[in-house]
């Protein structure tokens, strides 16, 4: 199946609208933090709310708490919120990623354990991947699980783990045997458990946003172990893969973007010409993250095309820094007044990240060159 | 709901049919005489092909303008040296008015800065310039703003004054002057939008066919070519350049399709200035990935990579330039006062004026 062109019907729409109306009046602009993209501010109790209108976990079965609607059900409210800068931070990952993961691979006692709370807005997701020395090649990753009685005790480091402060729980990759690709196992923990320990890294903005998450001889039931031992590599590159396509890949400055637009001067050709630029790529990334959406409801499984689209829309937001900042006339302050331009100011700084989370262009490129040639 | 796309059979049958009818032998014929290849058009009017679009009352072979964008995608494929994009945004506007359809190849004055002709119901005077394939079509069709909606002449090419021109492809690119006579034909049409932004969608689609023309051409090649002992595409840096292209394929190619579905439903100069944006922007990157991928081969006239990167290269800077786009879409969104309006919803109500260059 290729991407198809597709256009909302009238639920869709209706629901985008309903989102508008709660969010104008739950997020009146001014009234709060604002955020750049998925890494947003977090705030459990928007969280919360969020959850309570069915907005968080919406991917998740209703008989899990979730509320069973569609991938495009869910951009169209993953925009809405991307695009005020609300502060989504506290549920991202376990709405996005984490979630449906346990939803696909976990035991029935799993999906009844953390859905309900994931869909409330009550729990938060951290992802626990990359290591000190594990990164694109993630593979190669060392932190260990070993079989202790009838559970596990994990050792190692985990690294640029963004959100684990906050998070309620991580959802972890580690090694349970020498095999590179099938000797890896997903495991669920609570951030609570004795042993973990969670650091922050001064992130480049100053923020405390990313961490190290470091497991000294935690002790965890079996109940932790989530999907096969040895199945941890074809779930977790699952899970990657159809949120590549997704709107948070070209919206990350949105929130800048909108305030900016108005204000450019009616005879400023050059800063036409970029606000131009920008629109017009955005319309297109919207057309591909719908069309991806579109296809994996009808349950097709758009793997290059969503890398395509990842790909394409991480350099372009990239580049929208510099076609809006260029226009300011001095360097962006952090410590402004005016919240759109501390929130550029944060953009010039963090947004060479956009092109390495979740999969760095280099290593994007690799697989969509591999789904062309197959 | 997904959007229902073109008939599949039609996309078949014209790439079948531009495969046997269409090479580079013709392509170099058409640039070196600067005639329009009568006997294939006349083939191609005889199957329907020219038409389609243009419901049978019309006179046309019928179908949906997604039909008509997917056989100027093919024509951009194949990079077929016909005026299919004019010919059918032409016909389009002629029905649009109710006007007759000439036989036989039209074309449409896409209309620059210099231009001076004044038409009347009657009588036309004045140059018109940059008129793709000015000297070979049967009738050339203008269009000037009028008060009450959009002025519609038909004008026959025999009686203008020709100064023959050509783009960077080698299409011909005419100027005509006409000095009283030539009108055929006549009318008044109301119209929400400029309708030049359809043949900048017809444009467009032929840009999104020629680059997944030079997306075949680089796949092919880079796997054939070998240079230190493999084929080139085994380099990671030459798969770069390969997704680049596939890339501005898909994401062109989509934009395309959106831009078409809208022109359907409402005003699209929007969706159609974005697409077109789009493609400009990737054709640029996909021109130079293309070139740099086959080494020397590809800046030779005997290795068919120069019919697809000479078009692109002439197209991205006609029927609004880069500039003149880019400026014209970002005026009209500071001034719709939102721009996430008119990405996230249909009915935005942002309307482009054609950017005349």
């Amino acid at each position: 199946m290729s991407l198809e062109p597709t256009v909302l019907t009238g639920a869709e729409t209706a629901l985008q609208h309903e989102v508008r109306a709660y969010l104008d009046e739950r997020i009146p602009p001014g009234t709060y933090p604002l955020s750049l993209g998925m890494t947003g501010v977090s705030d459990p109790a928007f969280s919360r709310d969020l959850g309570a209108k069915g907005w968080v976990g919406m991917a998740l079965a209703p008989e899990y708490g979730g509320g069973g609607r569609s991938a495009v059900e869910r951009l169209l409210v993953v925009e809405e919120l991307l695009a005020r800068g609300a502060p989504v931070g506290y549920h991202w990952v376990a709405d996005r990623q984490s979630g449906p993961t346990i939803q696909r691979y976990g035991t029935e006692d799993q999906k009844r354990r953390y859905l309900p709370g994931i869909a409330r807005g009550e729990l938060s997701f951290s992802i626990g991947m990359s290591e000190p020395d594990s990164g694109s090649d993630l593979a190669s990753l060392r932190a260990r699980a070993r079989p202790d009685g009838d559970g596990w005790r994990l050792d190692g480091t985990k690294i640029w783990t963004s959100g684990a402060a906050e998070a309620t729980h991580v959802l972890g990759l580690f090694r349970t045997s020498e095999d590179r690709h099938a000797g890896l196992t997903q495991f669920v923990l609570d951030c609570t458990t004795p042993g973990i320990t969670i650091s922050p890294i001064p992130f480049i903005d100053g923020s405390q946003h990313f961490c190290e998450v470091v497991f000294d001889d935690v002790r965890v039931g079996d109940d932790a172990r989530l999907g096969e031992v040895g199945a941890g590599w074809t779930q977790n590159t699952g899970e990657l893969v159809l949120e590549r396509g997704g709107v948070d890949r070209w919206m990350s400055l949105m929130p800048v973007i909108r305030e900016w637009a108005p204000r450019v001067l009616a005879d400023d050709g050059a800063a036409l010409s970029d606000l131009g630029r920008i629109t017009a790529r955005m319309w297109a990334l919207r057309g591909l993250s719908l069309a991806i959406a579109r296809l994996v409801d009808d349950g097709g499984s758009p793997v290059t095309e969503a890398a395509m689209a990842k790909e394409m829309a991480t350099r372009f937001e990239k580049e929208s820094v510099e076609l809006v900042a260029r226009h300011l006339g001095r360097a962006p302050e952090l410590a402004a007044s005016d919240p759109v331009e501390s929130l550029l100011a944060r953009a010039v700084l963090v947004s060479p990240s956009w092109t390495i989370r979740g999969g760095t262009t280099e290593v994007l490129r690799g697989i969509i060159s591999k789904g062309l040639a197959s | 709901m997904s959007a229902p796309l073109a008939d599949a059979s039609l996309v078949e049958s014209i790439d079948a049919f531009f495969a046997r009818r269409v090479s580079p032998e013709l392509a170099a014929e058409v640039e070196r005489t600067g005639a329009l290849p009568a006997e294939v058009w006349n083939e191609l009017e005889g199957l329907g092909f020219t038409l389609v679009g243009i419901s049978e009352e019309s006179g046309g072979s019928g179908g949906s303008l997604l039909d008509a964008m997917s056989i100027v995608i093919a024509a951009g494929a194949h990079a077929a040296p016909l005026p299919l994009a004019e010919s059918y945004a032409a016909a389009w506007l002629l029905e649009q008015a109710g006007l007759e359809i000439p036989s036989g190849p039209l074309t449409f004055v896409p209309g620059t800065t210099a231009d001076t002709l004044d038409c009347q119901a009657d009588r036309a005077r004045g140059t018109v310039h940059r008129v793709p394939w000015g000297r070979g079509v049967s009738a050339v069709v203008a269009v000037a703003e009028h008060p009450e909606g959009w002025r519609v002449t038909v004008l026959d090419p025999a009686q203008a004054t020709l100064t023959p021109g050509a783009d960077l492809a080698g299409t011909p690119s005419d100027s005509l002057t006409f000095e009283a006579d030539g009108v055929i034909g006549s009318g008044l049409v109301f119209l929400a939008e400029d309708p030049r932004w359809r043949l900048g969608l017809a444009r467009t689609a032929q840009m999104a066919g020629a680059l997944s023309g030079i997306l075949g051409l680089t796949v092919r090649y880079t796997g054939e070519r070998e240079q230190f002992g493999r084929p080139i595409r085994a380099f990671q840096a030459v798969q770069e350049h390969i997704v680049t292209i596939a890339e501005a394929a898909e994401i062109t190619t989509m934009s395309v399709w959106r831009a078409a579905l809208a022109s359907q439903e409402r005003p699209s100069s929007f969706e159609i200035a974005a697409a077109k944006l789009v493609a400009t922007e990737s054709a640029l990157h996909s021109v130079r990935a293309a070139h740099q991928a086959h080494g020397a081969i590809g800046m030779t006239r005997e290795y068919p990579l120069h019919l697809y990167t000479r078009r692109l290269h002439a197209w991205r800077q006609e029927l609004g330039t880069e500039l003149a786009l880019a400026g014209a879409l970002g005026r009209a969104v500071r001034e719709s006062g939102s721009i996430t309006t008119p990405v996230a919803d249909g009915d935005h109500g942002v309307e482009v004026p054609w950017p005349t260059t």
